[in-house]
This record gives C-alpha cells, structure tokens and sequence, in this order.
C-alpha cells in the first residue's frame, strides 16, 4: 500500500509540475513578447541618450528599478520627466539637478504598457547579462584561487628535478665522449688530413676560376649590373617618398574611417575644398563621435587605449564627460610633403577642377596605415596636366571668355581687369 | 690564355647580360614598396620652408605650438558673434527669432544638400530618417582580424512621415530653422558641435535642405 500511494504521489507530483512548468513557460512566452517589444523601443527611443552600463548623454539605465522601485512613478518619468519636474516631486527635481539640469525628452505618445516592456527589457538585459558575467568573473576567480599556489609549488619542484637529471645525464654523456675519443684517435688525426685537403681543394677551383676569363667576366657583369640597377633606382628615388608609410602617434586606421563608416573626406578634411592646405581635423572633430564611441566591446569594457590618446589630447575626462584646460596637439607625422619650392594649392584642384581625391590619394578607403600613394614628381604633375581636360563650367573662365570677346571688339583692357590688383600677384 | 675577350661566343654573351640583368630586377623589387623611413634626400633645405608651416612645431612659444589660439575676446573682420547660449531657453529663443538670411535658390539647395550628405548623412542618414552608415551593423577586417565595429546611436528621423519627436519637445520635422541652427551650432545629446566645420552661410545652406527632408 506504501508502495502504490507513494507511485501515485509521484504521479501528482510530475504531472504538476508539468503543467507549473507548462503555465510558467507560456507566460514567459508573454514576457519575451513584451521583452521584445521593448527592446525595439528601447532601441529606437532610448539609445541616443543612455547605455545600460554607462553614463552616455543620460545617465546608465542598469538598475534603474532598484533605484525607483515605483513602477508607476518611473512610467511617468519616462513619459514626460518635466512635467513632473514642475509639479514639484522631489525624486525627480532631485534627480533633474544631479544630472546638470539635462532635460529628457517627453515620450507622450507612448502607452503605460509600452513604456513598462521598456523598463522589463532594461531589467531583463541587465539581470542576464549581470549574472553571466559575474558567474564567468566567479568561475575565473575560483580557478585562479585553486590553481596558482599549488600548481606553483609542483611546478618549481618539476623543474629542480628535470634540471638535476639533465646535469646527471650531462655529466654521464661527457665521460662517455671522452673515453670514444681515447678509442679512436687514429680516426680524428685522419680526419683532420682530410679537412686541410678540402682547403686545398678551395684554393684550387679558385686559382682555375680566376684564370678563366669568361668565368671572371661573367661575375664581374653580374656585379656591375645589380650595382648598376640598384643605383640608377636610388637616384632616380632621390626625393620621391612614394609608399611613405611612417608611424603615427594613434593606429588611425581610414579603412575603417572611410571605408567601412563612410565618412565623406570632407568631413575631417574640409580645408582641401577651401584652402591651399586639405587640413588635418583638429581633434574636436575627433570628440564628434568619440564621446560616444569608446571601443569598449574590444577592450573588455574598458576605453581603447588608441582612442585614449584623443582624450588625452583634449583633456577629456570620460567619467564626468567635461574638458579640462591642459590640451595637448596630437603630432599626427606628415605623410606628403612636397618640398617648399613647389605651390600646390588643393582647393584649385578640389573645387575648381573636380579632381577626386583618390586621383592622388589613392584607394584611402582600403588603407589601414596611411602612406603615400604617388610619387608627387614634377613629372607625375605634368604628365596629369597634360592628359586632364579642363572643366570650363566655372566662373573663372567666364571672366576669361568675356575679357576674350572685349579684346575682338577692340575694347581697352588693363592689367587690372584680369586681376593685376590681386595682392596675391606680387604679395605671395 | 691570351683569347680576346670580346671573341666569346655571341650567344653566351647575350644569355649571359640577360642572366645578369633578370637576376638584378628580382633583387630590386623585394618589398611591397611601403616604407617607415624617407627615402634619400638632395639638399633637405630646398623642402624645409623658412617660415612655419601651421602643423610644424614651434620653440617661440611656450606650448610649442604654430597654430595659437587668437587671444580671447579677438574677433576676425566680418565675423558675426552668435548671440545665443547653450541653453534649453536660448534654443526656444532663437527658434522664434533667427530667420534664414539666404534666398531660396537651386544653387544654394544643392550646396546645402552637398554639405549634408557630406557632415550629417554620416549619422542622419542620406534621407534624414535616422539610419546613417556608423549607426548599422558593420564590420572590418583588417590586421587585427574580423571583428564588429561599435554601431552610434542612431538620431531619430527628420522626415514627417516618421512622426519622430525631438528630445527637446515636438516633432523633429516641425523644428524651426532657428532650433536647427542652434543644435548644429552648439550640438545636442550625441551629436557633437559643427560650429568648426562649417561657415553659418554654410549653416543655412544646410538647413534649407533640412527643411525639405522635413517635408518628406
């Protein structure tokens, strides 16, 4: 009888928590919907302004919950922070002035139950990932406790015993040599005759090799066409940095830049359509995106060390995200450098003739390290001056083209009407 | 012995200066042509200018820099001070106050929708709806392997048909030109300043276009 009421207790017991599992499964089923629906909310809403684990624009969202346990009160938040801000709750003025007075955006057109899947699918996020983390921490920590020391102890104790048996075996090897040596010295003094014969043989072949001519002229041409190949490209590189790749005070990489991100070339380098000069960005333009983009999925967490040096250069202090007064000039080393005699003005060719900056540049985009791609010769300039047609489409060449037709009608033209007053002309 | 040397045989000669030249190209044309150090130079002081170029350092100054910061309060001829302050309050006022000083013109749209593509479509995306390059899913490969690239928090749209609000109240596409100009000037939440990186003729040339994404 025992037997039988305990097989059914078990009975109940499974099916029961069968169907417990079952119901639990399908809410969960709910949760992960609303989960879901939070997470693209979250996504689309919330993550201009806040990170889950640190301070963005707004402050780290983890934890939010335990810190406003009142779901109502953070729904309302959530929905529209200043108007409970004027309605004088203290949590929220409170909160307001601990966050430099950072007005958060009202989110009126979200319902009570959208703005709760948010708040699940922060905490659901942060729970799990939290957990895992710490588990992983944990284990690590664990093994390290248990490894180390004792490993350590068996560790020294193995090598003193291999080192000990390999000065034995050393010392057993040395008396076996030596008593082989004794055996056989009639074998190594034969040896040795042999080895003196060899030179010999090298110093005949060489007294035959310098007594055929061919033989000497053909080395003697060799030489004097590698030397001959190998100075004509010194000489003619004299000057031409082409390929230049040096070492730069940050791996800036324009392959993940330009390439990858596509960034327009302007937007660091909007002096090429302006100025003599295409301008390295100052590291503000840096800081455009940098304040947000840390690396930190690559570095554990943490801030990269490249991006690193950008705060460093500006004085950034990414905790309280405000800029110190102690910058220093990141020294990008210059990469093409044509020498002082020649003027090269890269708005001339940017602006006016429409030439794209690969013409010169290369494929930047594919560029991890930035080098010098051609040669900058004169001969390089001129043979492109000579092939490119010029765009006439520009305002230039409609002055040119009037003070052309003013000429035929035999009209009076001065210097200074085709830009003899220009300062430029004689104030360079 | 005594054979001229000029009497070996043709064909020995000939295979012999090929032989000599091949073997003198394979061992000139090692490398991939990237180099760390300058390669020779003749007389370095043609290259070097004698008065300082703006990114070269400079001894005469105490933080060793050419390119100083104008002393404060300077002011360059034909600068126009922007009046209003990074405030939430100046952002309302110069939302009601600043009009768009150029005209409304195909030159300066085109202009203006250049320079977005080129500073704003980056983030906003080349239609304005929020959905720019670095805020997508991307990758690179390079020396240090494959690996993801962080993605930027993406803006929210600045078309009508996407309805999106602006973190300081209304709609993103009812933003008036002002409000515009103030954010572009001064930047908000993610978005950093472009106040160095374009002229405020530039500023309104943008945001012309704006305004006609905003219609969308």
């Amino acid at each position: 009888m025992r037997n039988i009421s305990s097989i059914i207790g078990g009975f109940v017991r499974t099916v029961s928590l069968c169907l417990i599992l079952s119901l639990s499964l399908s809410v969960s089923v709910f949760a992960q919907d609303d989960i879901k629906e939070g997470e693209t909310l979250y996504k689309s809403k919330c993550t201009s302004c806040h990170a889950l684990d640190r301070h963005l624009v707004g402050p780290a969202l983890e934890g939010m919950s335990e810190r406003h346990p009142d779901e109502e009160w953070l729904v309302s938040w959530i929905r529209n922070s200043q108007q409970l801000i004027q309605d004088g709750d203290e949590v929220a003025v409170q909160l307001f002035e601990e966050n430099n007075r950072m007005v958060m955006t009202a989110f009126t057109d979200l319902s009570d139950e959208q703005i709760k899947n948010i708040i699940a699918y922060v905490d659901a996020e942060t729970a799990g990932g939290g957990d895992e983390e710490q588990g992983d921490a944990s284990q690590i920590a664990a093994s390290q406790d248990k490894g180390i020391s004792p490993w350590m102890i068996i560790g020294v104790i193995a090598i003193a015993a291999v080192a000990i048996a390999i000065v034995l075996v050393l010392n057993r090897a040395i008396q076996t040599l030596e008593k082989l040596v004794e055996a056989n010295k009639d074998a190594i003094a034969e040896a040795a005759e042999e080895e003196s014969d060899r030179e010999n043989r090298f110093l005949v072949f060489a007294k035959a090799f310098v007594k055929n001519k061919k033989l000497v002229f053909f080395f003697v041409l060799m030489v004097v066409a590698i030397l001959g190949v190998v100075g004509w490209k010194v000489m003619w590189n004299v000057g031409v940095h082409e390929g230049y790749m040096p070492v730069q005070p940050i791996k800036f990489s324009h392959q993940i830049h330009a390439g990858v991100n596509q960034i327009d070339c302007q937007y660091c380098h909007g002096g090429a359509y302006e100025s003599r000069n295409a301008s390295i960005p100052s590291a503000n333009v840096c800081m455009n995106c940098h304040t947000t983009i840390t690396g930190a999925d690559h570095y554990d967490g943490s801030l990269s060390p490249e991006i690193a040096k950008i705060y460093k250069a500006v004085d950034y202090d990414p905790d309280t995200r405000e800029y110190g007064d102690n910058p220093k000039p990141i020294e990008w080393v210059r990469v093409h450098n044509l020498p002082d005699f020649a003027y090269f003005n890269h708005s001339q060719h940017v602006s006016v003739a429409n030439v794209d900056c690969e013409t010169c540049h290369g494929p930047v985009e594919a560029m991890e390290e930035m080098y010098q791609y051609s040669p900058l010769t004169m001969k390089w300039c001129v043979e492109c001056h000579q092939e490119t047609s010029v765009d006439m489409d520009n305002e230039y060449y409609d002055q040119l083209i009037e003070a052309h037709e003013k000429l035929k009608k035999g009209e009076k033209m001065t210097a200074a009407m085709i830009g003899g007053l220009e300062c430029g002309k004689c104030h360079y | 012995m005594k054979e001229n040397i000029l009497a070996m045989n043709k064909r020995s000669f000939l295979a012999t200066v090929c032989f000599a030249v091949a073997a003198a190209t394979v061992v000139s044309s090692c490398g991939d042509g990237k180099r760390r150090e300058q390669r020779m130079e003749f007389a370095r002081n043609m290259y070097d200018p004698v008065a300082y170029n703006p990114d070269q350092p400079n001894a005469n100054f105490k933080n060793k820099i050419t390119a100083q910061t104008p002393p404060e309060g300077s002011t360059p001829i034909g600068f126009e001070k922007f009046e209003y302050e990074n405030t939430t309050e100046d952002y309302e006022l110069a939302g009601e106050e600043m009009v768009n000083p150029l005209e409304l013109s195909e030159a300066n749209l085109q202009k203006g929708e250049a320079l977005f593509q080129a500073y704003c479509a980056v983030c906003h995306g080349a239609d304005g709806k929020g959905d720019g390059p670095i805020t997508q899913d991307r990758s690179v490969e390079d020396s240090r392997g494959k690996r993801d690239l962080e993605n930027f928090p993406p803006p929210p749209s600045l078309q009508k048909s996407d309805k999106a609000s602006s973190s300081r109240g209304g709609l993103m596409s009812e933003l008036t030109d002002g409000k515009i100009y103030h954010t572009i000037y001064y930047g908000h939440n993610s978005m950093g300043p472009y106040a160095s990186q374009m002229k405020p003729e530039e500023r309104w040339q943008v945001i012309m276009y704006v305004n006609e994404l905003q219609e969308k």
